[in-house]
This record gives structure tokens, C-alpha cells and sequence, in this order.
């Protein structure tokens, strides 16, 4: 009774279900559980190496562009955090650092890491790799501060003389942000739970 | 195999996926998990008054920090404010739909929908009508829930405002204060009501609607 191998959650509603290979719908919402897990895989996969690839934009173009009498200087994330510790904002910085470089990373570290050990045989335990999917949900939406903060600022600097807006690095790291949450709404835990097995049959 | 009331008996936390019996609880009680500690189902059996009241609140709030100044800012005489619709006019601007839209979503439609949809629902189990259209609701905002950002848009908003400090005065607007209310009533609403109790409350008062198929 206390086993948890033939029981699953279903991730919209909640509620508890049984796991028996035909099951196709959650018995309380109708929400599709996937019989094959390989698909909930490369689904989460695909979006984490489509994320990943529009990471790299993200960080190269600038996403913001200042454009005070005429002269265009544009800064990227890293650049603009770089900027603000050198002012002596140092709160803001971390906040900027924190939302846009380590939140991207630590998530991208923690879906690799519980994709690669749902393939194989691993010592750690479910409880713990729950936990970190736990907070990969989490934290997700929270990197998006710096292109809101970009959105707000290009409103209110909006001046004849100085004009602040957003560049193509904004939209490639909003881009980033959607598919990492794609990604990790799209990872089935049960690829935690029972590990190895039913994904090792058919790859 | 179980069956399905076997099952209604069985809880799995969401945060660390343990699995747990329930246990009845009294009024006001909260059951929390044995491994990480968070609050998994509470009761109050005067649940849907509180928080439809709360879910009221909020919908006033979010259409007063929607509709009215967020901030102004003001530096050396030249005036510019903040508001929802000048924000979408400077994007189309600047040609910036991609973000346009995604800020449309998430900032607007998305919490727009949830509010709303939370108080059809309520209003609904308190009627006790409607039992097919309460139970799509409450999946489309198990849907919706992590999409909606307005809570990062507040950080943001401060970060900003922290930012233009050195250089402007900033005034703060009528939405602003209205934005602190949507969050504070959303953080409420979210702690008082999880899925699960909404869940259980609506099978209380429509009965068991899954057939088996």
C-alpha cells in the first residue's frame, strides 16, 4: 500500500491515479498521461536544447539600447550588471545577476542532470531529485525581471533627447525564458520515479 | 489496482512526491507532509465565503492597477508616466512584438483570466450550479498557473524604480498602490485554497461526476 510504484499524480489536477500501463487520462481531469515516457523525454529535450541555443543570442545582442542625442550605445546583460556594480548599485546587480545568469544556468543544470539520470542507474534519491524538479518549476519565471525591467524603463525614458529600448537580445531571452518552462512543464516525473526501466525498453 | 475512493484517500505532496494516507482533519487544521514539511490540504469549513470575498478584492484591484498610472517619473521638468496601454504603444514602436505579445499574455490576459475565472467558480460552488463548466475552469486555471507573472512584473517594476532613482523624481500612481493589494490578496488566495481543497470541495458539492469508462 505504501509503495509508490504503481501510483502516479496527475500534474494538473492533483489527484492521485493508477498507473497501469493502458491508463491514457487522468480519472479526475481528463488530462492525457502519456503511456510512453520517451516522448515526455525528447519533448523536454527538444525545448531544453531550443532554450540552450537562444541562450547564446540572449547574451551576445544587446538587450538594451540607449539612444542619447543621436549616439546609439547598447549594453548586454552582462554588460548592463557589470555597469550597475561599477555604479555602485549593488543590490540591483545581484538581483539582475541572480534573475539572468544564474536562474537560466541552474536550470538548464538541473533538467540535464535529471534527464541524463532518469536513463541510468543512479545512487541519489527520488525524494531529493523531486525536490530539485520541485524548485526547476519554481524558480522558472523569475529570470524574466531584466526584460521587464528593459519593457518598463523604455516606456518611461521615451524623451525627444534620450530614448532607451529594447534589443534583440530582450526578445531572444524572453524566447529562452518561455521554452525552459515549456521544457520543464513538459518533464514527466515519472522519469524519476521509476528510473531505468520502462525508458531503457524502447530507445 | 485501486479503486477510485481508495485513491481519493491517498495524497502525493507536491514538492517531494511522498506518499501519504489522509487523515481527517478538524476545522482550521492543516496537514502537513512528513518528509518536507509543507502544507499539503487544510480544512475550513467556511472556505469558499473567505476566499471568494478575497478573490473579489483582487478582481477590484487588478482592474484599478490595469486601467489608471502606474508611476511617473519626472526629471528636470519633462514628465513621463507609466501606465498599461502606453506601455503596448512604445513596444508597437519599437517594433518589438515578440515581447509585446508575451507581456500581453503573461502580464495581462493570463492573470486576467485566472481572477476571473476563479470567480465564476467560486460563485458557482457557492450556488452550487454548474458542475460541468466549474470543473473545466478549475482545469484551465491549473493551466494557466504558471504562466502568470504579474508578481515578477512588481519586482521588475521596483528594480526600475531603484534604477531611475539618481536621476528623477518618481510619484507614485493610483495602480501602483493597487498592484501591492492584487499581490498581497494573490499570495493570500494561493496559501488559503490549493487545488487540492478545490478539488475536494467540488466533489462535496456535485458528487462523484468520473463514471468509469
Amino acid at each position: 500500500m505504501k509503495t509508490h510504484k504503481h501510483l502516479i499524480r496527475c500534474n494538473i489536477c492533483e489527484a492521485v491515479n493508477n498507473d497501469h500501463k493502458k491508463i491514457e487520462v487522468c480519472r479526475r481531469c481528463q488530462h492525457p498521461i502519456s503511456k510512453n515516457l520517451n516522448i515526455s523525454y525528447h519533448k523536454t529535450l527538444a525545448f531544453l536544447i531550443t532554450a540552450i541555443i537562444l541562450y547564446i543570442p540572449a547574451n551576445i545582442y544587446p538587450i538594451l539600447i540607449s539612444k542619447q542625442l543621436g549616439i546609439n550605445s547598447e549594453s548586454t546583460i552582462l554588460g548592463g550588471i557589470i555597469h550597475l556594480w561599477e555604479a555602485g548599485s549593488y543590490p540591483i546587480a545581484l538581483i539582475i545577476l541572480l534573475a539572468s545568469v544564474f536562474v537560466p544556468l541552474l536550470k538548464f543544470i538541473l533538467i540535464i542532470y535529471l534527464l541524463i539520470t532518469s536513463k541510468y542507474q543512479d545512487s541519489s534519491s527520488r525524494v531529493d531529485k523531486h525536490k530539485l524538479f520541485y524548485i526547476t518549476e519554481t524558480i522558472g519565471p523569475w529570470s524574466m525581471v531584466d526584460v521587464f525591467v528593459v519593457i518598463i524603463l523604455s516606456v518611461l525614458i521615451h524623451f525627444s533627447g534620450i530614448k532607451i529600448y529594447p534589443g534583440s537580445g530582450a526578445t531572444a531571452f524572453a524566447l529562452m525564458v518561455f521554452f525552459t518552462m515549456i521544457s520543464a512543464l513538459s518533464f514527466d516525473t515519472r522519469l524519476i520515479t521509476n528510473k531505468g526501466n520502462s525508458i531503457n525498453a524502447n530507445t | 489496482m485501486l479503486s477510485n475512493q481508495e485513491l481519493d484517500n491517498l495524497i502525493i505532496c507536491k514538492k517531494c512526491h511522498t506518499l501519504h494516507e489522509k487523515i481527517s482533519l478538524h476545522n482550521k487544521g492543516k496537514a502537513l507532509c512528513s518528509k518536507c514539511n509543507i502544507v499539503m490540504y487544510q480544512e475550513d469549513n467556511k472556505m469558499i465565503d473567505k476566499t471568494l470575498a478575497l478573490v473579489i478584492a483582487a478582481a477590484i484591484a487588478l482592474v484599478i492597477a490595469f486601467l489608471f498610472t502606474i508611476i511617473t517619473i519626472n526629471i528636470k521638468g519633462l514628465e513621463q508616466s507609466l501606465t498599461l496601454s502606453s506601455l503596448f504603444v512604445v513596444l508597437a514602436e519599437h517594433q518589438q512584438y515578440v515581447v509585446g505579445v508575451m507581456f500581453l499574455f503573461l502580464i495581462v490576459l493570463f492573470p486576467i483570466i485566472i481572477i476571473a475565472s476563479m470567480l465564476i467558480l467560486l460563485t458557482l460552488m457557492k450556488l452550487k450550479k454548474g458542475g460541468y463548466l466549474s470543473k473545466r475552469l478549475l482545469i484551465l486555471i491549473a493551466h494557466l498557473r504558471p504562466w502568470s507573472m504579474i508578481d515578477i512584473f512588481f519586482l521588475s517594476l521596483l528594480v526600475a524604480m531603484v534604477k531611475l532613482f539618481d536621476y528623477a523624481n518618481i510619484e507614485l500612481g493610483i495602480s501602483f498602490i493597487a498592484f501591492i493589494f492584487t499581490l498581497i490578496l494573490d499570495i493570500i488566495v494561493t496559501k488559503s485554497i490549493g487545488f487540492y481543497e478545490l478539488w475536494k470541495l467540488h466533489n462535496e458539492i456535485y458528487g462523484q461526476i468520473n463514471e468509469d469508462s
